[in-house]
């Protein structure tokens, strides 16, 4: 959606106990910078992948649902919530791309205007033409597609996020739930409200269920401490469900085709994989790592495959930002292995143990260099 | 700010709140009973169940200013004071019918009312229906579904002693 009218000349502002109301052009006005992704792949051809903007608040569009528009300080939690139903901004619809391959069909409309195509990369691994040479001489091939669709973490504890400052030092203090703390002071401190670090003290202490949810730099911690510094009180946030379910980074989304070489005595030959994965509305800190270097570099499993071969495209969409969760990409590799090797059992009229039993990489070969393992 | 003045858990409280406070708030921010939990804001997880004047009613669909002079009881209020479990406690203890424990609290307190609307006794089937309103992300209900069918036995006095779990 376009921003028509901001949230900026909102009559929020003056509801009983607001303190304050801020936006993402107040942030932006300020200098404030977006929020970066802190782990970068290379394209096929060795260019960068398209890492377009992420401000802390939406700015003029929003891109996905739970993209934050404002932010809304008050006395009590429940003059604040009265009060954020008043802020008012008018919008416009866009159209909106909820799937990876409307996302990428020619004149699909842009997430980003910057990014053509909604591609933010393609990128390969392994050794396609001895992929395509043993699967000329395959005896079968099993197939397999997989939607490995994305999940929402719903911690039983929602993220929070308490700002603070001390004007007399300049010093700020974030308490949050992150699995990460260290990481977010980096982030926050150079990428975002550029303040030095050792101004900064973060501190994690009950962190409540993450797997991964609560790993990311998200955009409540940064505008908490920031509206602290402004504001000179403590600011705090707390997440409902409802924004549980809207904001926190879900996990996987992917769909997967991959193929399967076999000798007639079920021996693995060549296995291919293309993946499209869903890096949603923004990158997200370390999206774009998880479908190549935490799935795919997997894709050997326990197998002793000679030849592997797997492409992947990262598609912007308009859902949230996907990001790692529990495993990270290992679960996507481990189902997809699994599957497949079950149907190629299933099709040979093999035992699924059997098959297994005659590809296991043998124990006096370790360490064994696998195809898709990084050296 | 309205006054609401009832019973919780045998005890009468009587509670400053806003108009718009749920149950659910008044009995976790502001009696600290926090063994009712939420799992949603959308009324359809039921880890928020209690007991109000004996019928079980997801406590975040329900005003706190409706709840004058009501009786209500929570998951803290249903073990006796010498700490023994209530039958159906006691069944999701025997038959393992639960795993993080976070839809716990609304499963027993939706299971009592299922039962005791129920004498004539209830059926596998009626039991999973019964706990449509019910959420829970871990078990797979089958042992749920099993200490409901044990615990209503007792609850019924068809046994004094809950049949024993197989090993
Ligand atoms: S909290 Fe989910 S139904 Fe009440
Ligand atoms: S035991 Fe975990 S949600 Fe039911």
């Amino acid at each position: 959606m376009r921003m028509r009218k901001s949230a900026a000349s909102t009559p929020a502002r003056s509801a009983p106990g607001v303190i304050a109301v801020f936006t993402g052009a107040d942030m932006a006005a300020e200098k404030i910078g977006v929020l970066p992704c802190s782990w970068q792949v290379k394209n096929k051809d060795g260019t960068p992948i398209a890492e377009p903007p992420h401000p802390v608040l939406a700015i003029s569009k929003v891109r996905h649902v739970g993209d934050p528009v404002a932010v809304l300080v008050a006395e009590t939690k429940p003059q604040a919530r009265d009060a954020a139903e008043r802020i008012a901004s008018e919008w416009e619809v866009l159209p909106a791309l909820a799937s990876m391959e409307a996302a990428l069909d020619a004149g699909a409309p842009l997430v980003h205007d910057e990014v053509p195509g909604n591609l933010c990369y393609d990128w390969h691994l392994g050794d396609e033409g001895a992929v395509d040479a043993a699967f000329a001489k395959a005896c079968k091939v099993a197939r397999l597609e997989l939607f490995n669709n994305p999940l929402i973490p719903n911690a039983m504890e929602p993220r929070c996020a308490v700002g603070d400052y001390d004007a007399a030092t300049g010093d700020y203090t974030l308490w949050t739930t992150s699995q990460n703390p260290h990481v977010i002071r980096l982030l926050k401190g150079a990428f975002v409200l550029n303040v030095p670090e050792h101004t900064l003290c973060v501190f994690a202490a009950d962190v409540g269920g993450g797997f991964g949810s609560k790993i990311y730099h998200n955009a409540e911690e940064a505008i908490v401490t920031w509206a602290a510094g402004k504001l000179k009180r403590p600011v705090k946030w707390t997440a409902d469900r409802t924004e549980s379910f809207r904001s926190d980074m879900p996990g996987r989304d992917h769909v997967t085709q991959a193929k399967l070489a076999l000798d007639d005595q079920g021996r693995f030959l060549a296995l291919r994989v293309r993946t499209l994965a869903n890096m949603g509305a923004y990158l997200s800190s370390f999206a774009p790592c998880v479908p190549p270097y935490l799935s795919a570099t997997l894709l050997a499993g326990v197998y002793t495959t000679p030849a592997i071969y797997a492409e992947l495209k990262a598609v912007f969409t308009n859902t949230g930002p996907v990001d790692a969760y529990r495993g990270a990409g290992r679960p996507e590799a481990t189902l997809l292995l699994k599957r497949l090797v079950d149907i190629a059992a299933h099709e040979m009229g093999m035992d699924r143990v059997e098959i297994r039993r005659r590809n296991f990489i043998p124990k006096d070969a370790c360490p064994y260099q696998t195809p898709a393992a990084l050296q | 700010m309205p006054k609401v003045s009832l019973t919780v858990n045998g005890k009468p409280v009587s509670v400053e709140v806003e108009n718009r406070t749920l149950l659910v708030e008044m009995l976790r921010e502001q009696l600290r009973l926090t063994g009712t939990h939420v799992g949603c804001d959308t009324s359809q997880c039921g880890a928020c169940v209690v007991h109000v004047n004996g019928a079980s009613v997801k406590s975040c669909t329900i005003l706190a200013v409706q709840c004058e002079g009501t009786e209500v009881l929570t998951i803290e209020g249903l073990a006796a004071p010498d700490g023994t479990l209530h039958p159906m406690q006691e069944a999701f203890r025997e038959y393992h019918a639960l795993q993080c424990g976070f839809c716990t609290p609304g499963m027993v307190m939706s299971a009592i009312d299922l039962v005791q609307r129920n004498p004539q006794g209830l059926s596998d089937r009626e039991i999973r229906e019964g706990l449509e309103g019910n959420l829970c992300r871990c078990t797979g209900y089958h042992n749920i579904v099993r200490a409901i069918a044990a615990a209503q036995v007792v609850m019924h006095g068809k046994a004094s002693e809950l049949p024993r779990a197989a090993e």
